[in-house]
């Protein structure tokens, strides 16, 4: 009886939907019998036609080139883009002289302090590891440098972040207008913010430390707006009631009830910038990333993981450290004395190595690890490459991807006559959200093709969806597995919390060891980096399911598949369409990153270009990054969604 | 009490609508006359408060009851503006409250009316004392005379030793105290409640009934108590408005209202009140001389008729009720028991 009536009232929507579902459909199929056959007349060709496109490249070299010739003359830049620069190269150099002479005993001592304040002692030591193994690791420059970076572009970007989520948080209309650039900004690969920032500021440090803020800066506005408005109503009131002025409001309650969300959005906007100031090494941020960049261009794995490690402990610390006072939010007491002590102890520590002339890490100290990993990786790449028996090597693996599904998938797209793919992207889109999205779908693959790089694009497209099919499925897979097992799940989660902390960089570097390089290693760091967003989306869907749903289910003698299939599957079908929008905006983001080590198509061209000095084609590819995003993100983003973010 | 004291708020002819062109509303006769779910139908508009009108004087608990939905939280807001009124006029103390400025009106906030609030409103992140003492750090008062003013008042709600702790490690009505210790720490001329014992369980809710009992009549300060609740309201209760629909459909006594419903709705409402524990033998008692100079059984009339049976219960004979020396009437069995059934002869509502 139980079901009877659940099913009842469900069975109308999902009616409904299917015959809205076929209304569209039919719609769409209408406007492409009118459209399709006068298109194919004009220009008819299976990619993108030619007379659809602009060439960029002319006009976007002159105005590089006249940046370029320029940047030292033009008022804009000389006072204002000048003086920015300037003040980054000075701050990240002012951070990184002080991280020097406070020496490596000095520095390791004051972050171990700080993790014991915030987050215990078990934090502390875990700190203290952490920097003495990039100290052993022959990293302690280099960890330096990225930390320097990483300081100025968090400060700055928590505060252009607390400002515009002040402003967002504070007044609706300002809200609806940063609320969809927010939203986009945050489904885009990492990788699209490096270019424009090159062509204003060429090359180096102020260009990295701004693509970092630009990419880091959004979630602490999220959060910062996210919390101002999601505060008790009452309490406001209560505090309205008595009198309170508006920045007494403001600074006795608003702020304080929004320190949880606050401190989340610090944690997640200091992870950011560590995953973008690792990949800004493309771009000239030094560091740890750009040892990694310049090992993996020489296909020199040993030495990429000795500035890897480095690169996962510093995330791993940070992630914890902030996340743990995020939790304590409220709870610690206010006095001063303990910080005061701390902060004693460090300088202490600090003067000591200092007098002892201990300041640099000691070259003796130091551990070389890229030798005997690179022996491994060859005695690998003689042994499991090729030729193992029954399973074969993952050589071969990668080949047979490549061959099997990467090309078949890219010919088979690209073979596809250019209507046809903007037919299917409006179909998938408007099926799954609203005529805007399928609009802005359609707009985005388009320009994609006006932009002239129709051919790559849909290279790195085949990439991608060969990616997302295999992380769904193995993400699927398991989030099913880890809702049905506690035990699976309690092993599973101190897995996925280090592989959702670590940037995006460092995925290559595993997968290259395996695979080499190619195409088929760049979807496979794509899946890893997706899969545990998936894995958890999933399961948290499907733990979340109505128990009396499952138990009525189960009252009816459903078995185990039949309750999956009839009854958990349905109804975390919000869940799941989330997970697949995730794993889709995640794949992208490795998949251009991919073009590093030989992913090709849209982020080879981006890079490249940039290598070459060639900031048009760069740009050109860049652009089409952003648009493909855009069209992925749209086609996958569930109309719910929406609607519970406007709410 | 005095009846000619100046009204303390002074509520004309209120309305508040919430919706578009809600100004319309009350000018138009022509809406003002339509029923909610019509009005609703018609223009999109609430209307929240319909042309509400009392004066609440010095010294007295008025509490407005109603149904949830019935406007009442609406109508408190308004006396502060915390909700902007839509149209009528509101005094405290004579002066019009709507016309006051910002600066005026946080005065009126920070002084004079200090609200408690269902859900307590709470800062969470501070603790109870500095709660307490939230308010006058509105005010700007330092910070040593805050805290000390604060501690007075957490004694006087029976919090000592808890000032340390945060409002999340207090149960409900250790909460609540806190928030009644909160509107006590500015010393307002008059404390609004919106249904500040709703969350709370029974027997707690039934202690801090008592212990607003008990602080007015130390401290005789005037108060506006909102409840759903209507044992609350007759327990608390001076006077009682008794809204609907935004619109107060009778303002009497406690006595007033079980004694003379204004119409059905209301009848209905109290249909299963004690009401020998409301009723006062100056209501049931038949008037006339009760002849004689003994008076026996002498009952004031504000006495309950509760009380009035166990003395004629105990004496088997009818009792005399005197006021100052003077009798004013007799109460028998057949009057004490007509009003227990409600079937005693009904005065037309004030
Ligand atoms: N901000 C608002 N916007 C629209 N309608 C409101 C708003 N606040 C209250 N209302 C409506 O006004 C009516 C009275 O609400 P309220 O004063 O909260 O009633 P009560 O406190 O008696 O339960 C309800 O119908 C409610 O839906
Ligand atoms: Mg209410």
């Amino acid at each position: 009886m139980a079901t009877v009536t659940a099913s009842a009232p469900r069975a109308l929507p999902g009616g409904l939907l299917k015959h809205r579902a076929a209304q569209k459909l039919l719609l769409l199929a209408l406007v492409a019998a009118i459209l399709v056959p006068l298109a194919n007349a004009r220009w008819a060709s299976g990619s993108w036609p030619a007379a659809l496109t602009v060439d960029l490249t002319k006009p976007l070299t002159s105005a590089s080139n006249w940046i370029i010739d320029n940047r030292d003359s033009n008022p804009l830049f000389l006072y204002f883009f000048g003086y920015i620069s300037n003040a980054v190269v000075i701050s990240v150099h002012a951070v990184y002289l002080v991280l020097l002479a406070a020496g490596w005993a000095g520095v390791t001592a004051l972050g171990a302090l700080v993790a014991w304040r915030v987050a215990g002692v078990r934090l502390a030591l875990g700190t203290a590891a952490a920097f003495l193994a990039c100290g052993l690791l022959g990293m302690w420059v280099a960890t330096m440098q990225t930390l320097a970076l990483m300081v100025v572009a968090v400060l700055v970007s928590v505060v252009v972040g607390v400002v515009l989520g002040l402003a967002a948080g504070l007044s609706d209309r300002l809200d609806r207008g940063l609320r969809p650039v927010l939203d986009t900004m945050q489904v885009l690969p990492a990788y699209a913010y490096l270019l424009p920032v090159v062509l204003v500021f060429g090359m180096g440090v102020p260009a990295a430390v701004l693509a970092t803020v630009v990419y880091a800066a959004p979630p602490m506005a999220r959060l910062t707006a996210l919390g101002l408005r999601g505060a008790d109503k009452e309490v406001l009131e209560a505090v309205d009631s008595l009198g309170a002025t508006a920045p007494q409001r403001l600074l006795t309650a608003r702020i304080p009830l929004a320190r949880k969300e606050l401190l989340l959005g610090l944690n997640q906007t200091i992870m950011m910038a560590l995953s973008m100031a690792v990949i800004a090494s493309v771009i000239g941020a030094g560091g740890l990333g750009d040892r990694v960049y310049q090992a993996l261009a020489s296909v020199d794995v040993g030495a990429a993981l000795a500035a890897g490690i480095p690169i996962v402990l510093l995330a791993v610390v940070l992630d914890r450290v902030t996340g743990a006072a995020g939790e304590q939010a409220g709870e610690e007491s206010r006095s001063l004395r303990p910080w005061l002590y701390a902060a004693a102890a460090a300088v202490a520590v600090a003067l000591a190595g200092r007098l002892a002339g201990r300041l640099d890490w000691p070259d003796s100290w130091t551990f070389d690890i890229a030798e005997p990993v690179n022996r491994a990786v060859d005695w690998m790449t003689a042994h499991l490459y090729s030729g193992v028996p029954v399973v074969g090597g993952t050589a071969d693996w990668a080949g047979h991807f490549t061959t099997w599904v990467l090309n078949p998938v890219r010919s088979g797209l690209q073979g596809l006559p250019w209507w046809s793919v903007l037919l299917v992207v409006a179909a998938l889109a408007w099926l799954i959200g609203t005529w805007r999205t399928a609009l802005t779908a359609v707009l985005a693959m388009a320009a994609i093709g006006v932009l002239g790089v129709w051919q790559p694009s849909l290279d790195t497209l085949s990439q991608v969806l060969a990616a997302v099919a295999v992380t769904l499925v193995l993400g699927f897979a398991t989030g099913i597995a880890a809702a049905r097992s506690d035990r699976f799940e309690r092993l599973l989660r101190p897995v996925l919390d280090v592989f959702q902390t670590m940037p995006q960089f460092v995925y290559l570097i595993p997968v290259v060891a395996l695979f080499g390089v190619g195409r088929a290693p760049a979807a496979a760091a794509a899946v890893v980096y997706a899969l545990p967003a998936v894995v958890r989306i999933t399961a948290q869907g499907l733990r979340q399911v109505d128990p009396a749903a499952l138990e009525s289910a189960r009252s009816l003698g459903a078995t185990p598949a039949q309750q999956l299939r009839q009854v958990q599957l349905p109804l975390a079908r919000p869940a799941l369409l989330l997970a697949v929008n995730q794993g889709v905006v995640l794949v992208l983001a490795v998949v251009v990153i991919g073009g590093l080590v030989g992913g090709g198509a849209l982020g080879y061209d981006s890079v490249f270009g940039l290598a070459q000095g060639d900031l048009a084609t760069g740009l050109v590819a860049g652009a089409a990054i952003v648009c493909l995003g855009l069209m992925l993100d749209r086609v996958t983003q569930p109309t719910e969604r929406r609607a519970k973010k406007g709410a | 009490m005095n009846v000619m004291d100046k009204p303390v708020f002074s509520v004309e002819g209120l309305w508040k609508v919430f919706g578009p062109k809600a100004d319309s509303v009350p000018a138009d006769p022509g809406l003002t006359s339509l029923e909610p779910a019509e009005l609703r139908a018609r223009t999109g508009c609430t209307a929240a408060v319909r042309d509400v009108s009392f004066d609440v004087r010095k010294g007295e608990v008025f509490v407005v009851m109603g149904l949830s939905g019935s406007g009442k939280s609406t109508l408190v807001r308004c006396l502060t503006r915390l909700i902007e009124p839509t149209a009528g006029t509101i005094a405290i103390d004579g002066e019009d409250v709507r016309a006051m400025d910002k600066s005026r009106l946080r005065e009126l906030r920070r002084h004079r009316a200090a609200m408690v609030f269902q859900h307590f409103g709470l800062l969470p992140h501070r603790t109870v004392l500095d709660n307490v003492a939230y308010g006058l750090e509105i005010q700007g008062v330092g910070r040593s005379e805050r805290r000390a003013r604060a501690q007075d008042v957490v004694a006087k709600v029976g919090l000592e030793g808890m000032e340390q702790r945060r409002p999340s490690q207090l149960s409900g009505g250790q909460r609540q105290r806190v928030g009644l210790a909160r509107a006590l720490a500015v010393d307002p001329q008059v404390l609004l409640f919106d249904e500040p014992f709703s969350a709370l369980d029974p027997l707690i809710r039934r202690d801090m009934q008592e212990e607003v009992v008990r602080l007015h009549r130390e401290e005789g300060r005037t108060m506006v108590f909102i409840t759903h609740d209507l044992s609350e309201a007759l327990k608390l209760g001076d006077r009682i408005a008794l809204m609907r629909d935004g619109k107060v459909v009778q303002l009497g006594t406690p006595e007033e209202i079980v004694g003379s419903p204004a119409d059905d709705y209301v009848r209905e409402f109290v249909r299963d009140v004690s009401r020998e524990q409301v009723m006062t033998v100056g209501t049931a008692m038949r008037p006339g001389d009760c002849g004689g100079t003994e008076h026996p059984g002498a009952l004031a009339p504000d006495e309950l008729v509760a009380d009035a049976i166990k003395v004629v219960a105990r004496s088997g004979k009818p009792a005399c009720v005197v006021d100052n020396g003077r009798c004013l009437g007799v109460v028998d069995h057949e009057r004490l028991l007509g009003v227990v059934a409600g079937t005693e002869p009904r005065k037309e509502a004030a």
